[in-house]
């Protein structure tokens, strides 16, 4: 229990004497989750509204694959990325494996299905009379899209959060795809790893309890969001 | 003159479940037309058909003398307002929910703030326009999609039950309001209602609707029951029916097509009987073609749009209408008996 107790304490200074490794860390965590947060969502979003909008053979299908994707072990995806991106995968050529936009990747191709499949549910929960008074209204195609976004948008934020909180957390592929080298592409959660089995807990601890304290502002603004619009 | 809608051979359903069941159907431009009918009787499905949010998935409508195909579905839709019973409103303040659909239109700003103003004016809310759209009260919320649909000055107001959560005073500013918006010109207003007398006192035209079928009879002589033997049995009277009618649920009875008469005429006439409205005397193919006569008795008598309306108690109680000329020259009063009688061909079997 002492051990415990002096660790926090000793994790607690860190953070807050903003020791520069540990907010090194953070921001590279922050900066690799927020662009995978804009590119899964700019991809995911658009397509989630297709596909709940629009009837289609094949559409069930599409969704159990996405529920699917939803459980998909991370490292499978880091092993599948590494084999693409190694020097001789088909896409090593780009030398982008061990830098932050390999874990970019690797966290959209982790959050894009979770991102979609949450935004046809979201759209699909919708009031169902909205589309009909929508349509009555005489919105074309992209009216409706742009409505339904907008009636759905708390809805389809959480998606994202969900996605974000995802990404942040996500160890696997950051690990195989990253590298985990300082300054550049070590997050929080490599690091916690790394610092932890290197006897470093205290280091590991502060990142833990600020990756926990992320998570928590982060729905605890989405909450305050979602109050406001009922 | 060409029809505002006509259906032809229309079917729709969902999930299998059929819900209309059309053979041909029109509805006249530049009226009131009330279609009248009970819970799931499928007025609510039809009106979205008439709105162009649903296709027939047998049949076709036409609009205005053109057939209705998927590429004008979005332009139909734009000639069209439709107020559901349960209207659906968009988050925002009202003036945003009025506004709407003119922004879909792209209507200039100072265009959509006339006719969003003239539009709540004309839905009596003419102050709600800054109020949060999800704090108002169901009534209050009604009278918003009501004036979400007038802002769009459309071809045909389509009104899903609009009387049915609203107070006397409200009712009738809504019935006011319908004949005006009707009487603007070249300007028609459908709506569904399950109560009659509603429906014939605000409407030109009373659609009845059955099961999923057009009823032309005014619901009033509605009767449940089985086909066998050429013969409707209700369970309490039997009523002769056109020889080729093998198969029905309900029979309805148009009221108009009944004759009041002081004897049966069926099998043997008498001396006097009422038809369309007026005593004369009885001739030999009048009584040869009513094929159904039952002895009954008044039980009320009430004047109903200029006209009276006698219900006779004969097994099942039908209603039928007559001028005041035949009330007084029949001589009918409360309590007396009274034969009811009409021809087999004026049934309407679903």
């Amino acid at each position: 229990m002492d051990y415990f107790s002096h660790s926090l304490s000793v994790a607690l200074e860190l953070i807050f004497q903003f020791d520069p490794a540990v907010w090194q860390v953070v921001w590279t965590s922050l900066k690799i989750s927020l662009m995978a947060i804009v590119v899964a969502s700019s991809m995911a979003i658009p397509l989630g509204v297709l596909i709940a909008l629009n009837e289609f053979a094949g559409k069930r299908f599409i969704q159990q694959i996405l529920n699917t994707l939803m459980a998909m072990p991370t490292v499978v995806i880091g092993l599948f990325l590494y084999g693409l991106l190694s020097r001789r995968g088909a896409l090593g050529d780009l030398g982008i494996l061990y830098t932050p936009w390999a874990v970019v990747i690797g966290e959209c191709l982790l959050i894009l299905p979770i991102i979609l499949n949450l935004t046809v549910v979201a759209i699909q929960s919708a009031d169902k009379r909205l589309l009909p008074t929508l349509h009555g209204l005489g919105a074309d195609r992209w009216q409706t899209m742009r409505l339904v976004l907008s009636e759905t948008r708390f809805a389809i934020m959480a998606a994202v959060v969900t996605g974000f909180g995802r990404a942040l957390g996500e160890v696997g592929a950051a690990m195989m795809l990253g590298g985990n080298i300082e300054g550049f592409t070590r997050t929080m959660t490599t690091a916690i790893a790394l610092e932890t089995s290197k006897g470093e807990f205290e280091l590991g601890l502060a990142l833990g309890l600020l990756l926990l304290s992320i998570a928590f502002l982060v729905n605890f603004f989405l909450q305050l969001l979602q109050r406001r619009a009922v | 003159m060409t029809a505002l809608y006509r259906l032809d051979s229309l079917r729709f359903g969902y999930e299998n479940k059929p819900i209309l069941d059309i053979d041909q159907f029109e509805i006249r431009e530049n009226s009131i037309t009330a279609l009248l009918g009970s819970n799931g009787a499928g007025k609510s499905t039809l009106l979205k058909l008439l709105a162009f949010l649903e296709s027939p998935q047998q049949g076709s409508i036409a609009f205005k003398g053109k057939t209705v195909g998927e590429t004008e579905l979005l332009s139909l839709r734009r000639k069209v307002g439709l107020v559901a019973q349960k209207p659906y409103l968009l988050q925002g303040t009202v003036f945003d929910n009025v506004a709407l659909g003119l922004k879909f239109r792209a209507v200039s700003a100072e265009t959509i703030s006339q006719q969003v103003a003239e539009a709540l004016e004309m839905a009596g809310i003419g102050l709600f326009a800054d109020r949060a759209a999800n704090e108002l009260s169901g009534g209050e919320a009604q009278k918003v999609a009501l004036a979400r649909a007038l802002a769009l000055q459309p071809e045909v107001l389509l009104l899903d039950e609009p009387f049915t959560h609203l107070d006397q005073a409200s009712i009738e500013e809504l019935n006011q309001l319908i004949s005006r918006f009707a009487n603007i010109g070249e300007r028609s207003v459908i709506f569904t209602t399950h109560d009659r007398v509603h429906a014939s006192v605000l409407a030109d035209e009373v659609m009845g609707l059955v099961s999923g079928r057009v009823v032309y009879a005014p619901l009033l002589n509605l009767f449940k029951g089985e086909v066998s033997e050429g013969l409707f049995k209700t369970g309490k009277i039997n009523i002769n029916l056109p020889g080729d009618i093998l198969f029905g649920k309900q029979v309805a009875i148009d009221p108009n097509e009944i004759v009041l008469s002081k004897q049966p005429l069926c099998p043997k006439g008498i001396s006097f009987v009422e038809v369309e409205g007026r005593a004369i005397p009885l001739n030999s193919a009048l009584t040869s073609s009513m094929r159904n006569s039952f002895q009954g008795r008044i039980v009320m008598i009430a004047e109903e749009k200029g006209r009276v309306r006698v219900t006779v108690e004969a097994g099942e109680r039908f209603h039928v209408q007559i001028t005041h000329q035949s009330l007084s020259e029949l001589g009918l009063s409360l309590g007396e008996p009274v034969w009811v009688n009409f021809k087999s061909t004026t049934l309407q079997v679903l």
